[in-house]
């Protein structure tokens, strides 16, 4: 078999097929074969990711140990990372209700992730200082719309001008909704014109493969 | 061939990437959510799969170190691929790292490991493309201010406003899809995106159908139940 037979079109024709009958099934009423079929081929698809993610944490871990063995840049973090990776994965294998990786779990990994989370509400504050600054007409609009909508929210802003609560909510429901309903409209079409093109083969970068085209394309 | 105006973000990719070969610096591709198992998050992945072939190529022929982390494990496997295939078809494989081009990043440790290194490698240029949710405004706020270049792109409508706002370049909705067809210059890609625009002149009818029908109180509803 060609290189090219197993690298570029039998995933084509796999993701061509497969995609179909997933469409059809959605839309269609089907018989038992086809559905059962369908089942199977989606539980693939998490043995498969399972098995990606195997190789992810592999070429991490052997990235982190190279980093550690040429003593780059901050290379105890790596050290770290390796133990805490020896930890988990031994009490992970050990079982997942086991009470001292739920309480990594819950008390490290999660809180962690919580406080990350919240540094959001920080760069929010500063990114909307970036945005609603009126350097043009446009800007100026959005600094306009943003402070009604945000006069409308907060309760100070229907004790200070009572009018605002009805222009916002005007402002959310009719030309924001529009201009976002529009907008999803487009990404739906977009989606649709990229599926047929990667179903029919036309577009295959995501295959890791960008062929030059040839004179008579 | 249908006519096509050129996308800003064509020219952005170069520019950005450039820059980072000037500076010295790196230029990162970021994608964010990239969940290949949801379906809502599959689509816009795949269309930064499809930009990031034409970026990673950019980089590899202009000789920017180029850098990629990536959430998820078989996305991991895809875009490795991608970038390692870019590099190969620029002939300069040695320049690609196995291990350091393309890493992956378990979800969650990603933030720190991100901010950190924007800080401390001094990035030049950054790509936010893909499925973006509220990583979006830490990142890009973050790019922003170490003074990086940056092109975002993302179909998540209550995302948009954010990429449009602090990026400096941005693909809004549908043209992330779009994008990737007209980097590859063939005529029956082009020509989907017109068919696209087709789409949309349909459901602006179907729209204003609908909206007469329903003002002069005519329910049809009953044909379409089978």
């Amino acid at each position: 078999m060609s290189e090219r037979m197993y690298k570029v079109q039998i995933p084509i024709y796999l993701t061509a097929l497969l995609g179909i009958l997933m469409i059809v099934e959605h839309f269609f009423p089907m018989p038992v074969v086809v559905t059962g079929f369908n089942t199977t081929i989606r539980s693939f698809v998490t043995v498969v990711s399972a098995a990606a993610l195997m190789l992810g944490v592999c070429f991490l871990t052997i990235s982190h140990v190279r980093t550690i063995s040429q003593q780059k840049s901050q290379w105890y973090y790596s050290i770290f990372f390796i133990i805490s990776l020896a930890i988990t994965t031994g009490l992970g294998l050990m079982s997942v209700r086991n009470e001292s990786f739920l309480w990594i779990y819950s008390n490290m990994t999660a809180s962690i992730g919580a406080a990350l989370y919240s540094l959001t509400a920080f760069y929010i504050t500063s990114a909307a200082y970036r945005v609603f600054r009126a350097r043009n007409w446009s800007a100026g609009v959005l600094l306009f719309t943003a402070f009604v909508v945000l006069m409308m929210l907060i309760p100070i802003g229907a004790i200070i001008f009572p009018p605002v609560v009805t222009i916002g909510e005007w402002l959310r429901s009719f030309p924001s909704s529009a201009g976002f309903r529009g907008m999803i409209m487009g990404t739906s079409l977009g989606v649709m014109g990229l599926t047929v093109r990667v179903f029919s083969g036309r577009q295959k970068e995501h295959l890791g493969l960008r062929e030059e085209r040839t004179g008579d394309q | 061939m249908p006519k096509l105006r050129r996308f800003q973000a064509i020219d952005a990719i170069e520019e950005i990437i450039g820059r980072c070969v000037e500076m010295g610096a790196p230029a990162w591709y970021l994608m964010d959510t990239v969940n290949m198992t949801s379906p809502s998050v599959l689509a816009p992945t795949v269309a930064a799969f499809q930009i990031l072939a034409y970026t990673a190529r950019t980089a590899a022929r202009l000789g920017a170190k180029f850098f990629v982390p990536v959430t998820q494990g078989l996305a991991y496997s895809i875009a490795n691929d991608i970038v390692e295939e870019a590099y190969r078809a620029e002939g300069v494989i040695e320049d690609f790292d196995p291990l350091g081009t393309v890493v992956y990043l378990p979800d969650g440790s990603d933030r720190m490991y991100i901010i950190n290194n924007m800080w401390s490698q001094k990035v030049a240029g950054v790509f936010f493309l893909g499925s973006w949710y509220h990583k979006a405004v830490i990142f890009t706020e973050n790019a922003a201010r170490v003074g990086a270049l940056t092109l975002g792109g993302t179909d998540t409508t209550h995302n948009i406003p954010f990429l449009v706002a602090i990026c400096d370049y941005s693909i809004i909705g549908e043209e992330l899809y779009a994008l990737g067809a007209f980097v590859s210059e063939d005529p029956t890609q082009t020509a989907s995106l017109a068919g696209q625009d087709i789409g949309k002149y349909i459901a602006l009818a179907l729209i204003l159908v609908g909206s007469l029908l329903a003002t002069f109180g005519i329910d049809i509803s009953g044909v379409f139940l089978w």
